[in-house]
């Protein structure tokens, strides 16, 4: 683990360059959506390739922002020069994952279907659940929430995906605290201008 | 002479580990609440992150040992005490009354080992460790018994009795044959009748020398067969009387403790999840944090985007000005001190400011360059200038140490409010208030 302080200022560095390729400052047409949702990306990309794409959040999160096709352009505007590398990383991620989601969904669908009528079946005829059952079940249910929350977690069994959620926590946290002080920050420079 | 006992130490160490392990999992099958987490090293490092902290702690200590023989005395009780408050509040809180009795019992041999002032200190050392942590010694201990023939009598007189103090307790220990659980616990009890027997022992005569000596390498022997006998014992899984023994069981049951191990990194690194048991409630409390983090993310964009038009990021203006070559010696405790805008803090707000632009010069100084092109751009840097904070190095040279420990403990406390942080918090807000002055 490195040091806190620096890796905030890893990120902000990357941040605000990513924000200056994107042409940020330039486009003074933005709306405030576009602008929040730059913002958002590159902070977000910013925080991907400060973890430099070691862990699989953040080649998750690096691939999904250039899965999708209206923030393709900026993402690759924000990675700017490191893109090549990262995606290099992250580009064993997306082909995988989409074959396997397509190929996973059927079988989950069916897996999932016959499951469901097994519990009713065996709900109808032992209306009693043991307790046991009912902890594993909503421990699963949070798993799959938590799953759906870290970037790339619908892969990840168990483990990874505890380990995964610690990083993207400490990485969460880091971010949080410096577009904190960023905006405060310029909150004062309102103060003092006006 | 000395690579012996490194080498000596380090297998200790390892083999130390090994029974950690196991009392630890003793302990996670006793009682969830019993495990120790130890920041002091690993944090994030995924296998056993717990026992390599442990290990660490342990040859810091003989590290410690192996420097005091160099030369400062004084130097190695302050070590010992910054080591028991660093690990002091790094979550601890059953485990640490155990660990905190391990310590005590190596400061007192180290003390001890001053006093003699040879080279005994090695196995002093190695010696404190290995029965503080129940392990039954063997290589190291017939070393040990050797070696203090050599030493000069004084010196053999009185570490020969601790050591034999030591191991007639452990052989009560092992020749009792209790269970493991309660065997740990015993460890602890060990440790701390050693330092009584310490202490009486300095006061005895050199009359029991010879009859101490013999009884010692006695009680050496019958150690290293009982460890033999129980050496196979010692696996990586094992399974308790009436758990299955197959291999998908035992795979499951590790599989099992990992996660509940990373459970408890988690849980120390969530606010707000220490007093919740049973993972769901454990996931909850996890899903909801990592979603208002995700929504405080969404939320700050939106707010900078709404803020934005008159902010303007600019670098190529920064570089050809160079304009606070006085910042960067007092660059890193600045920088530092935005760590302390945690949400807790907030309420300070104009220690916040100054945190925040703390940061911003540290950018500034770390040639990146967060600049506003304002209707007057020149003036806030100046007025920051102005304040006398940056241009006195030497009070913050001195925040530095506090900080970079606050900081080392920062993962593991996450917001709890949490005693050791307080003083440094104050003295940090004392000082960004008078930097406001």
């Amino acid at each position: 683990m490195r040091h806190p302080s620096s890796l905030k200022q890893e990120f902000l560095k990357k941040w605000i360059m990513g924000l200056q390729r994107c042409g940020f400052s330039s486009k003074k047409s933005m709306s405030v959506m576009e602008r929040k949702k730059a913002i958002k990306l590159s902070a977000d990309l910013a925080m991907a390739s400060t973890r430099n794409g070691t862990t699989c959040w953040s080649r998750a999160l690096i691939a999904n922002a250039s899965r999708n096709h209206e923030n393709k352009i900026l993402a690759e505007q924000i990675l700017g020069p490191e893109s090549q590398s990262l995606k290099k990383a992250s580009s064993t991620m997306p082909p995988v994952i989409c074959s396997r989601r397509i190929r996973s969904k059927k079988i989950l669908k069916r897996s999932c279907s016959s499951h469901v009528r097994r519990v009713r079946k065996f709900a109808l005829s032992q209306k009693v659940l043991s307790a046991n059952s009912v902890a594993k079940r909503l421990v699963r249910k949070r798993t799959n929430i938590l799953k759906s929350l870290v970037p790339g977690g619908e892969y990840m069994d168990d483990i990874s995906l505890i380990e995964e959620t610690l990083d993207y926590i400490a990485y969460l946290r880091a971010q949080v605290d410096v577009m904190r002080c960023v905006a405060s920050a310029t909150e004062v420079v309102d103060r003092n201008s006006d | 002479m000395n690579r012996g006992y490194i080498q000596e130490e380090m297998l200790h160490c390892t083999d130390m580990t090994v029974l950690e392990r196991q009392r630890a999992r003793m302990k996670w099958h006793e009682d969830q609440l019993q495990q120790g987490y130890f920041g002091g090293s690993g944090e994030f490092c995924g296998g056993g992150g717990v026992f390599q902290g442990h290990e660490g702690h342990h040859q810091v200590q003989n590290f410690q040992g192996l420097v005091g023989t160099g030369g400062g005395d004084l130097v190695l009780g302050e070590v010992v005490s910054q080591s028991v408050k660093v690990v002091d509040p790094a979550g601890l809180k059953n485990r640490w009354a155990e660990l905190g009795r391990l310590e005590l019992t190596d400061m007192g041999f180290e003390s001890c080992g001053l006093v003699n002032g040879t080279s005994s200190e090695f196995e002093m050392t190695a010696g404190a460790i290995s029965t503080t942590s129940s392990c039954p010694p063997k290589v190291v201990v017939a070393a040990a018994a050797e070696q203090k023939g050599k030493v000069s009598v004084p010196v053999g007189k009185e570490s020969s009795k601790k050591r034999k103090a030591d191991k007639v307790q452990h052989t009560q220990v092992v020749v009792e044959d209790e269970p493991k659980d309660k065997r740990s616990k015993l460890c602890a009890e060990d440790g701390e009748s050693k330092i009584t027997g310490q202490t009486s022992t300095k006061n005895t005569t050199a009359n029991n020398n010879n009859n101490n000596r013999e009884s010692s390498s006695d009680t050496s022997k019958e150690n290293s067969k009982a460890s033999e006998v129980q050496k196979p014992d010692y696996i990586h899984v094992r399974a308790r009387r009436g758990q299955a023994t197959d291999s998908h069981s035992l795979a499951e049951r590790v599989r099992r403790e990992k996660i509940s191990e990373r459970m408890k990194y988690l849980q120390d690194l969530v606010p707000g999840c220490n007093k919740i048991t049973g993972k769901a409630g454990m996931l909850d409390e996890i899903i909801n944090y990592v979603q208002s983090l995700q929504r405080q993310v969404e939320f700050l964009s939106m707010k900078l985007a709404a803020v934005n038009p008159r902010l303007d990021f600019n670098i190529e203006d920064f570089f050809g000005k160079e304009m606070f070559p006085a910042c960067s010696t007092s660059f890193p405790t600045i920088g530092m001190s935005s760590e302390m805008t945690n949400p807790a803090y907030l309420q300070f707000n104009p220690a916040q400011v100054v945190a925040c632009c703390g940061l911003e010069m540290g950018i500034n100084s770390s040639d990146m360059a967060l600049r506003r092109t304002i209707s007057a751009p020149v003036s806030i840097p100046e007025t920051y200038i102005d304040t006398p904070c940056f241009t006195q190095p030497p009070p913050s040279s001195t925040w530095d140490a506090d900080l970079q420990n606050l900081l080392n403990l920062e993962f593991h406390q996450g917001r709890s409010t949490s005693f050791p942080s307080q003083p440094f918090t104050g003295s940090i807000e004392a000082s960004n208030l008078k930097m406001e002055m």
